[in-house]
């Protein structure tokens, strides 16, 4: 499994699953992480910080690395 | 009547457009979740007709689960006792157009409640700098609710929303049924203007070369602390010359009132008081004023966010998370919204711990008392090492704040993992410059009016505390300095002084006397009333020559000539003031938000009692190295 914590800065892939609790994931798709969008790593924070990424319906998120493991992206 | 209920998520401009509505002054940020409780505003229009405008904290979604003590579970919670108590009510959606898809999934959720509701779309004018406009006809004819596109910074834009909504308001018309496609309604509904490509580029340009910068791996960290360094030195270095000038027309004033009155108990009741109680404080004003208008200038611009996203990992090693960031860095100013805005910590184990820890940021309560004992003890050092001075005890209190939530951290027991961050990083904005000085015109007069009601009745009490004789008071007058006039020995055998040196063999060892002591009572209340303590009590002690206060502590002796105070005195004082929770503000606000009396009698005992012990080992440490 292709994880979102894995993808390179200016790399684009698409979410295809969320691996969390049921509550979690349904307020990360509110939030814009849902299953389908696009998304591209813009910076990593330094010391294992969360990561900056934008995606396809123009938001930008800050993403706790441990929580970026558990999303599933298009290889 | 009904209510008209601006949902949306958060960051849309809800609180922005409230505003433009209301012409009310709810603060706006550029943060998502800035608006923590539900503001309601009752509005007259036209034709005698009345409508209650509701703002409430923004909202990702309306079905999934909300922890009820968070902004968003204050938000739901109001929705559904929407429903249960059948209040009739217009839900109007304040959606951003540009990020329609996200709003669009929103509007879906909404239109399943199936209760009356209407689409505010705003922020059009940055879509059009953006490059794309919004077909209003298109989106409102596909969702089967009424469609108002505006921009809050536009001429005539509350006329154009209270007309808008009383029409609404009037028609209670029920939405469209039927899911749609936000991805593809976004697409449909979003007009490309001629100059699509070229504007698209340079708007997200500014942004991403702004997050080169400030986002940097090696240069940002260096960037925020320089910022906060600047903020706080600066907070120092340009209001003490006002201050300064502030101090000299209250000693004018005094030495008027003195010698139009002569000497007597009215005399010093106005002078030592009055003008030395409240009138010391007052002269802390443009620090307070300084600080709260940079405060709003961060807070606007899109900064925290980028704080956010870098000081994530440091705070996640003291077992909070880069949402306690805002509460912490806005507790600066002052803990007591501070502690309310911990609502928009998701997870419940941080925001307790966040809450516990955020009296110990240093807020504009403190400064009176840190200016005082800098240009009392240090007043012969440069400026800049005032300056830093100040600036250390700022980063003092960060720092105790760090080592606070470590230890609590561990103590505390956790049920469940804590969650990770997700947080949006909105676009920069330029902060509006009417909205700061507004806020900062807020600021000043809501000081005045503590100054003038709060601290003026304390400092009068205190002086009647001071004059009204103890138990042993003629023993006791007689630890009075060798040559004191009557008065100031009345003073050493008054009631205060007794109280005063009842605590003396607790706080000796820290270097406090009973004077400082009384200061100390008389701030568990505010922090504020130590100068204006401090204030009355020196104005006594000083008799008739009308000296600044820092002058008078620095002369103050002992029963036995020598001098009272020391630079280790001053220094154990700076580390309880860093320390003590000395507000009952903040305890009743740590009481509302935690709902139990056990918060706030534990931040009180562990703040109090670790102050003492750092004063102590303060003090000691500073006199043995013979400073």
């Amino acid at each position: 499994m292709r994880t979102l914590a894995t993808l390179s800065v200016g790399a684009t892939a698409a979410v295809r699953g969320l691996h969390l609790a049921e509550r979690e994931a349904t307020w990360l798709r509110a939030v814009g992480l849902f299953e389908g969008v696009e998304v591209t790593p813009l910076r990593f924070a330094p010391l294992g910080g969360p990561m900056h990424l934008r995606t396809s319906t123009g938001a930008e998120l800050a993403v706790d690395l441990e929580l970026a493991q558990c999303v599933e992206v298009s290889s | 009547m009904s209510h008209v209920v601006l949902v949306g998520r958060p960051n849309a401009g809800k609180s922005s457009l409230y505003n433009a509505l209301t012409g009310g002054s709810a603060k706006v940020g550029n943060f998502p979740g800035i608006t923590v409780d539900v503001l309601e505003a009752h509005l007259e229009l036209t034709d005698g007709e009345r409508m209650t405008v509701v703002d409430l904290p923004g909202v990702y979604s309306v079905e999934g689960h909300a922890d009820p003590e968070s902004d968003e579970g204050h938000a739901r919670r109001y929705l559904d006792g929407l429903v249960t108590s059948k209040t009739p009510h217009l839900i109007a959606q304040v959606l951003d157009c540009t990020q329609l898809e996200l709003g669009l999934r929103l509007t879906n959720e909404l239109r399943r409640r199936g209760a009356p509701l209407v689409v505010l779309a705003t922020q059009h004018d940055v879509l059009v700098s953006q490059g794309s406009e919004l077909d209003a006809a298109a989106l409102s004819a596909a969702l089967g609710v009424e469609v108002l596109v505006l921009s809050v910074r536009e001429p005539g834009v509350q006329q154009k929303l209270r007309v808008f909504l009383q029409d609404a308001q009037r028609k209670l018309e029920l939405p469209g049924v039927g899911a749609i496609d936000p991805s593809k309604l976004a697409k449909q509904v979003l007009k490309p203007l001629a100059n699509f490509a070229a504007a698209a580029a340079k708007a997200r340009a500014r942004t991403a070369q702004l997050d080169a910068v400030l986002l940097h791996p090696v240069f940002a960290p260096f960037f925020f602390v320089g910022l906060m360094t600047l903020l706080f030195a600066s907070v120092f270095l340009v209001a003490d010359p006002v201050t300064s000038f502030i101090d000299v027309i209250i000693r004018a004033l005094s030495e008027r009132i003195e010698s139009a009155l002569g000497p007597g108990m009215v005399t010093s009741l106005l002078v030592d008081g009055v003008l030395g109680g409240a009138g010391t404080v007052l002269a802390f004003l443009p620090q307070i004023v300084i600080l709260t208008m940079a405060m709003e200038v961060i807070e606007s611009s899109g900064y925290l966010s980028r704080g956010t996203f870098f000081v994530h990992r440091i705070l996640k090693l003291a077992g909070l998370g880069g949402r306690s960031f805002v509460p912490l860095l806005t507790a600066h100013a002052c803990a007591v919204p501070a502690i309310q805005s911990a609502r928009i910590i998701r997870d419940p184990g941080q925001r307790l711990l966040t809450i516990l820890v955020l009296p110990l940021m240093t807020c504009s309560a403190r400064i009176p008392t840190y200016g005082l004992l800098i240009t009392t003890f240090f007043s012969d050092r440069a400026p800049w090492f005032k300056g830093a001075m100040f600036v250390g005890l700022y980063f003092a209190g960060v720092f105790f704040g760090f080592v606070a939530s470590v230890v609590l951290g561990r103590s505390m027991k956790r049920t469940a993992k804590p969650q990770p961050l997700v947080l949006e990083m909105p676009a920069y904005r330029r902060p509006q410059l009417k909205v700061v000085f507004r806020l900062g015109a807020r600021a000043a007069s809501r000081f005045v009016k503590e100054v003038g009601s709060v601290i003026l009745i304390a400092s009068v009490v205190l002086w009647a505390l001071l004059t009204v004789p103890g138990p042993s008071s003629v023993e006791a007058s007689h630890a009075a300095p060798p040559g004191s006039s009557a008065r100031v020995q009345a003073m050493h055998g008054s009631l205060a002084a007794w109280v005063g040196r009842a605590l003396e063999p607790i706080t000796r060892p820290a270097g406090f006397d009973w004077r400082l002591n009384v200061g100390l009572i008389g701030s568990v209340g505010a922090r504020e009333l130590m100068v204006g303590t401090l204030g009355v009590i020196f104005g006594i002690e000083g008799d008739e020559d009308v000296a600044p206060l820092s002058a008078e502590i620095r002369e103050a002796r002992t029963a036995s000539g020598a001098k009272a105070y020391g630079v280790p005195t001053a220094l154990a004082l700076m580390a309880f003031f860093i320390i003590a929770c000395q507000c009952m503000s903040t305890l009743a606000a740590v009481r509302r938000e935690t709902r139990s009396w056990r918060w706030p009698a534990f931040v009180f005992a562990y703040t109090y009692g670790a102050a003492w012990l750092l004063a102590v080992v303060v003090f000691q440490s500073a006199r043995a190295l013979g400073l």
